[in-house]
């Protein structure tokens, strides 16, 4: 709906960050349509449950006290229809039980959480969103927008964050261990900033779920470009050669055990620009 | 808390901040709101929360891998959630809404609700005229069946319909017009033309009954139905639909904001006008099911009517104004 990015912005991501009144900044990841999809769904069954409760009870009481019974099924209806997100948004600070199943949350767009007028606003919204049907509307107007908001979000100003705990990973290593001479064709500080790094890193976590054929590609695609950086390194396995690359940056010291091992040396500085610091050796589980 | 010396690698900094980050993420997981916590653990949220953003400052500075940073920006970010989770609800906010915050939002925004009423009660008086003036009219608007049926039901009063019936009417009132109020207002984030459709729509049907149940000869049942509830009941459809107009409006006149700006600048004003709709529309509703159709004579009715008029134009011209300054 609006542009929001320009050359000046960071790439575009599914991310959204927030500076805290501490002075920190960090990033909550945005939920995207699927996953607030399959929350939906599960606060439909939840509703859809409700009211068949409700109504078979009310049915039952019916025969007892007449007419009233409709009145109050007609209530409920509408209670669960216009009620059931904002009563739950607000109670549970921004999340239904739908929302909790599927780890979302809503909160403002500073991080803040929302409050019971921005609740109000973003689910009568849904109306509008629903239109013409099945959340057309909304689910267009999301599709379009950066931060994944549909309407709602858009003039309740809040948006749908991702809470899943994340983990440490294990260290990224590579079998057989480097040997010496290895290590030592390569220099001491390779010239490689902290977008190499980043890229690297990607790539030696996803061996695992690539097939071996479509790393190999990968890997030759891009070790020919590091290797001329090194001036005509040669290598005979490119993924070798950039998992030695990455290890030799971030300062990686264990050998091969029938090497001689050699003193932990300082770890080698990474050229970016955002790196004031060292570059180190994984974290090890 | 262990000691802050600054770790040389990462591999050390994890392992020297670990247990931290496994503590602040096992409170977590318990995924209670934190006045649920007991007290000594709720010191240590508090303190663990700010280890945890210093440590991430740290990470971020020392350029450690983006997994790690990711694993941090994780478990603070959830930690702030639950440390800035939304204040407890207060009732006195309800009162605030009525009191003082309904009336002051309609009389700041004024033009959007004249309107309002002025996109459906102009087509109500409109189509009613027009039925009583050309029998014909109404069959353009509404099939015959429709026409007789209301017709019919307003022939002999609703006066002495059974308690039972009351009761669900009531449940049905609340459905079915709180509903259309509130879809009336948020169809307005399509530019307003949402709000203009239903304002129309409802002002031109509702008309035409009117009209048509005149014309039948049953005037007098179908305006001593009507009179009391309607104060509110319609005024209420106004404002809702005023409301959604207000917000189709930011999006075109940004008075210099972008068009998400604009819009986001109305959004407490919106919410409270919904509101105060939602509420008179409860009261329309419990009066239009045990008050209207009681067998109380009609020029009671009547008067209540004039009363029930009297006091909200009175509480929106004067509820929530300020002191004057002595």
């Amino acid at each position: 709906m609006i542009r929001e990015a320009n050359a000046a912005a960071p790439p575009l991501d599914t991310v959204l960050e927030v500076e805290t009144p501490e002075q920190v900044r960090f990033r909550y990841q945005l939920a995207g349509p699927a996953r607030r999809a399959t929350a939906y769904v599960i606060d439909l069954l939840i509703r859809a449950a409700i009211v068949i409760v409700c109504v078979l009870a009310l049915g039952l009481a019916g025969y007892a006290v007449g007419g009233a019974s409709i009145g109050a099924m007609l209530l409920v209806i509408f209670a669960v229809e216009w009620g059931y997100y904002v009563l739950f948004e607000s109670l549970w600070s921004g999340r239904t039980p739908g929302k909790r199943a599927m780890r979302l949350r809503v909160v403002r767009e500073g991080g803040y959480p929302t409050n019971f007028l921005d609740t109000v606003l973003r689910n009568l919204l849904r109306a509008a969103d629903f239109l013409p049907s099945l959340y057309a509307v909304g689910a267009t107007v999301l599709a379009l927008d950066p931060r994944f908001r549909r309407l709602g979000d858009m003039v309740a100003g809040t948006v749908v964050i991702v809470e899943d705990p994340a983990r440490i990973g294990a260290a990224i290593q590579i079998s057989p261990l480097p040997t010496a001479e290895e290590f030592a064709a390569l220099p001491a500080r390779p010239p490689l900033d902290a977008a190499d790094l980043a890229a690297l890193e990607l790539f030696l976590r996803r061996l695992g779920t690539l097939h071996p054929a479509r790393e190999r590609e990968l890997a030759e695609i891009v070790a020919p470009v590091y290797a001329r950086r090194l001036g005509g390194h040669r290598y005979a396995d490119p993924t070798r050669f950039l998992a030695l690359l990455y290890l030799r940056a971030i300062g990686h010291t264990r050998l091969r055990p029938d090497q001689p091992q050699p003193q932990p040396q300082p770890p080698v500085a990474a050229a970016g620009p955002s790196s004031g610091g060292r570059r180190v050796r994984r974290p090890r589980r | 808390m262990s000691d802050r010396a600054s770790p040389r690698t990462q591999d050390e900094f994890v392992a020297r901040r670990r247990a931290d980050w496994d503590a602040l993420a096992e409170l977590l997981a318990r995924d209670k709101p934190l006045h649920r916590l007991a007290p000594d653990e709720i010191a240590r949220f508090g303190a663990l929360y700010r280890v945890t953003c210093a440590d991430l400052v740290h990470a971020q500075g020392a350029g450690y891998t983006s997994e790690l940073l990711g694993y941090l920006d994780g478990l603070a970010a959830r930690a702030h959630n639950l440390l800035y989770a939304a204040p407890p609800h207060r009732l006195g906010a309800a009162w605030d809404l009525v009191a003082r915050d309904f009336p002051r939002t309609l009389r700041k925004n004024l033009r959007f609700f004249a309107l309002g009423s002025a996109l459906f009660f102009g087509p109500l008086l409109v189509c009613g005229a027009l039925t009583l003036t050309q029998p014909s009219f109404a069959a353009h608007i509404l099939s015959h069946d429709m026409l007789d049926r209301m017709a019919e039901m307003y022939s002999h009063g609703l006066e002495g319909r059974d308690e039972g019936t009351d009761s669900a009417m009531a449940g049905f009132y609340v459905f079915n017009n709180v509903g259309i109020a509130f879809r009336c207002f948020a169809t307005g984030a399509l530019l307003g033309l949402g709000s203009a459709f239903f304002l129309l729509y409802n002002g031109i049907v509702l008309g035409t009954v009117i009209g048509h149940v005149i014309a039948s000869g049953h005037g007098r049942n179908i305006l001593t139905f009507v009179c009391t509830h309607g104060t509110f009941e319609l005024t209420a459809i106004a404002v809702a639909g005023g409301a959604g107009l207000q917000m189709g409006y930011a999006l075109i006149d940004t008075a210099g904001r972008t068009r998400l700006g604009s819009l986001r600048a109305q959004a407490r004003d919106l919410a409270v006008l919904v509101l105060g709709a939602g509420i008179m529309l409860v009261i329309a509703a419990g009066l239009e099911a045990f008050w209207s159709p009681s067998s109380i004579p009609a020029p009671v009715k009547w008067s209540a009517a004039a009363i029930f008029t009297v006091l909200l134009v009175l509480y929106f011209a004067l509820a929530g104004r300020r002191r004057a300054a002595p």
